[in-house]
């Protein structure tokens, strides 16, 4: 992470627009559906261990990646753009 | 799973409570205030190897940072202390039982953060899913008959006998069984009714209505007693003959309004001495009327409540069309002079329509009808309208920012998180001519399922035959429901 990076973020964080996007984003994926279809990717892991006791590291691992690839072009799209205006109009100021 | 922690945990709230847990929460997590965000912004980083991430951590005992990847866990290790808050998501983690533990005080804890931070931000309260108290988790045990909705479902499905003319007052009370908000609020039984089982309480005879919609039976039903005390409140509708939907819409809202207001249930009144009935609270918004004087320039605002929204139809066109003329500013002529304050004189002005408020339930109605001293007539012409409607050009706040100049105003910050999108919930169509005619409505029983009900006839529709309909009066629900904070 650049320096600049690291104060676009901290500038985020300051104005409470990191809060507001984390927000946005997570209407937007309850809306989808995706948290529910992540809820049941949970269940299936928790089903597949009924034997052994599953810790959060072991859903992290096997879910991650499937939950990250179902995520809709539209919701990453609709917050990369707004994210960016967002962040052009912040360096015009 | 449960929620009460673990026994590392315990020892560690009955050693030093819950303040640790607070203090890392409210300046780390989920900032409540701005010194809180100065905090995070410049100190969120690994002891350790001065990263960001991932996944920081921060030690409960003595608020070491560090991230997971190893660092937190060798602080733990050499330090003893086997608790470490994510600083993500606030979930505490026990070195010792080797997971996140949940414990029922923390999550309120973080639970009224986050109505803080809300607050602290001005976006509304994030979405809170119902969880069972435990006299509900009792009642949910105790009661062990489940329904169960399937895809297929034709749960709250029931056609209404024709009475005489009243398809009507069928229509309506279709659109209003299938008015998302309202049904929830009649099914959860929150009508405290003060004048109880006096069988005069038009809002107990709506909830009892509810209950036959939902009770899984198929049979039409008959709407004789509520007809019957619409008829009492509302003398004009009185007789069987023929009524306009529309009329019977808002007499209805109005009827069922007036019951909540007479002491009949307690509703608390807002601040601003607004109902907050439950009618008022889905069906009213604020209409923006300013006054701008051609002389001095001088606006005079004025804002008023309404229930819905009447629209001319001059030819065929869009809804959208017609919001866009409904909301244009509009030059009022030599003959409407009006008083200016200002000026102290009467002066030609500019009139404009907007929208300062929206209410949950958009309802729009076509002026269909013309009634004039030569002629009644109906016009027929297709209004299109959208199965998905975003009403923010119609709003106050939007064309304040396109008179201001900042035309694209998502760039401000407001335009991007504000969200006024509607799904279109019901259509009530009117057949035939102005003094023949029928009344049908569509509604939206699920999702993506549609249903036409034509009196006691109820049939699957598709979207694009409700899209393709002459629509007459158009229902919207809010897409995102927003919630008010409650913190002071
Ligand atoms: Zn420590
Ligand atoms: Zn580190
Ligand atoms: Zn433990
Ligand atoms: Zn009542
Ligand atoms: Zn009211
Ligand atoms: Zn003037």
């Amino acid at each position: 992470m650049t320096v600049n990076n690291t104060i676009a973020h901290q500038r985020l964080i300051l104005s409470g627009d990191r809060e507001r996007f984390k927000e946005l984003l997570r209407r937007r994926l309850i809306e989808c559906g995706w948290r529910d279809q992540v809820r049941m990717l949970c269940r299936d892991v928790v089903k597949e261990n009924e034997s052994n006791n599953v810790t959060f590291e072991t859903l992290v691992t096997k879910v991650t990646p499937k939950a990250r690839a179902i995520v809709p072009d539209s919701v990453k799209k609709e917050l990369l753009q707004k994210i960016k205006t967002h962040l052009l109009t912040q360096k015009d100021q | 799973m449960n929620d009460n922690g673990c026994i590392h945990l315990n020892n560690f709230k009955a050693a030093k409570g819950t303040n640790p847990y607070k203090i890392v929460h409210a300046f780390f997590v989920t900032c409540t205030s701005f010194e809180a965000r100065r905090y995070k912004a410049t100190s969120c980083l690994c002891f350790t190897c001065g990263k960001p991430g991932p996944r920081m951590h921060s030690c409960l005992h003595c608020i070491f940072f560090a991230c997971y990847d190893g660092h937190i866990q060798d602080h733990s290790k050499s330090k003893k202390h086997f608790l470490y808050v994510d600083l993500s998501y606030g979930n505490v983690f026990c070195a010792q039982c080797q997971d996140y533990i949940y414990d029922r005080e923390l999550t309120e804890i973080a639970m009224s953060h986050r109505m803080k931070e809300a607050k602290s931000l001005g976006i509304s309260v994030p979405f809170m899913p119902w969880l069972p108290n435990n006299n509900e988790a009792m009642a949910l045990r105790r009661l062990r008959k489940r329904r169960l909705i399937s895809p297929h479902t034709t749960i709250g499905l029931r056609g209404l006998q024709n009475l005489g003319s009243t398809c009507f007052m069928n229509c309506i009370v279709q659109t209003l069984i299938h008015t998302p908000l309202l049904r929830d609020y009649f099914l959860g039984e929150k009508h405290k009714c003060k004048a109880q089982g006096s069988g005069k309480c038009l809002v107990c005879e709506v909830s009892k209505l509810f209950q036959e919609f939902y009770s899984g039976a198929k049979t039409p039903l008959t709407l004789h007693r509520l007809l019957h005390l619409i008829w009492t409140h509302a003398r004009h509708l009185a007789g069987y003959e023929q009524q306009d939907a529309h009329e019977f819409f808002i007499a209805t809202l109005d009827v069922l309004h007036r019951h909540c207001m007479n002491g009949v249930e307690d509703t608390e009144k807002k601040e601003n001495g607004r109902c907050n009935c439950i009618i008022d609270q889905i069906f009213t918004g604020g209409l923006q009327s300013d006054v701008v004087c051609t002389s001095c320039s001088g606006v005079s605002t004025t804002i008023d409540p309404f229930w819905d929204i009447s629209l001319d139809v001059a030819g065929p066109g869009s809804l959208q069309a017609c919001l866009e003329r409904f909301t244009r500013a509009e030059h009022l002529g030599s003959g409407a002079k009006i008083k200016c304050s200002k000026c102290r004189a009467y002066r030609e002005s500019t009139k404009q329509l907007t929208l300062e408020t929206l209410p949950i339930v958009a309802s729009f109605h076509l002026k269909r009808f013309e009634h004039s001293s030569q002629i009644d007539r109906k016009i027929s012409a297709f209004v299109s309208f959208p199965a998905e409607l975003d009403m923010t050009p119609f709003m106050s706040s939007h064309r304040r920012a396109v008179d201001m100049g900042a035309a694209d105003n998502n760039n401000a910050p407001e335009g991007i998180f504000e969200d006024n999108r509607y799904s279109l919930f019901a259509v009530v169509n009117h057949l035939g001519s102005l003094d023949a005619g029928h009344y049908t409505a569509y509604v939206r029983q699920m999702k993506g399922s549609w249903f036409k009900c034509d009196d006691h006839m109820i049939t699957r529709a598709s979207l694009r035959e409700v899209l393709d309909s002459e629509g007459y009066l158009l229902f919207y629900h809010k897409t995102v429901l927003e919630y008010e904070c409650d913190v002071s």
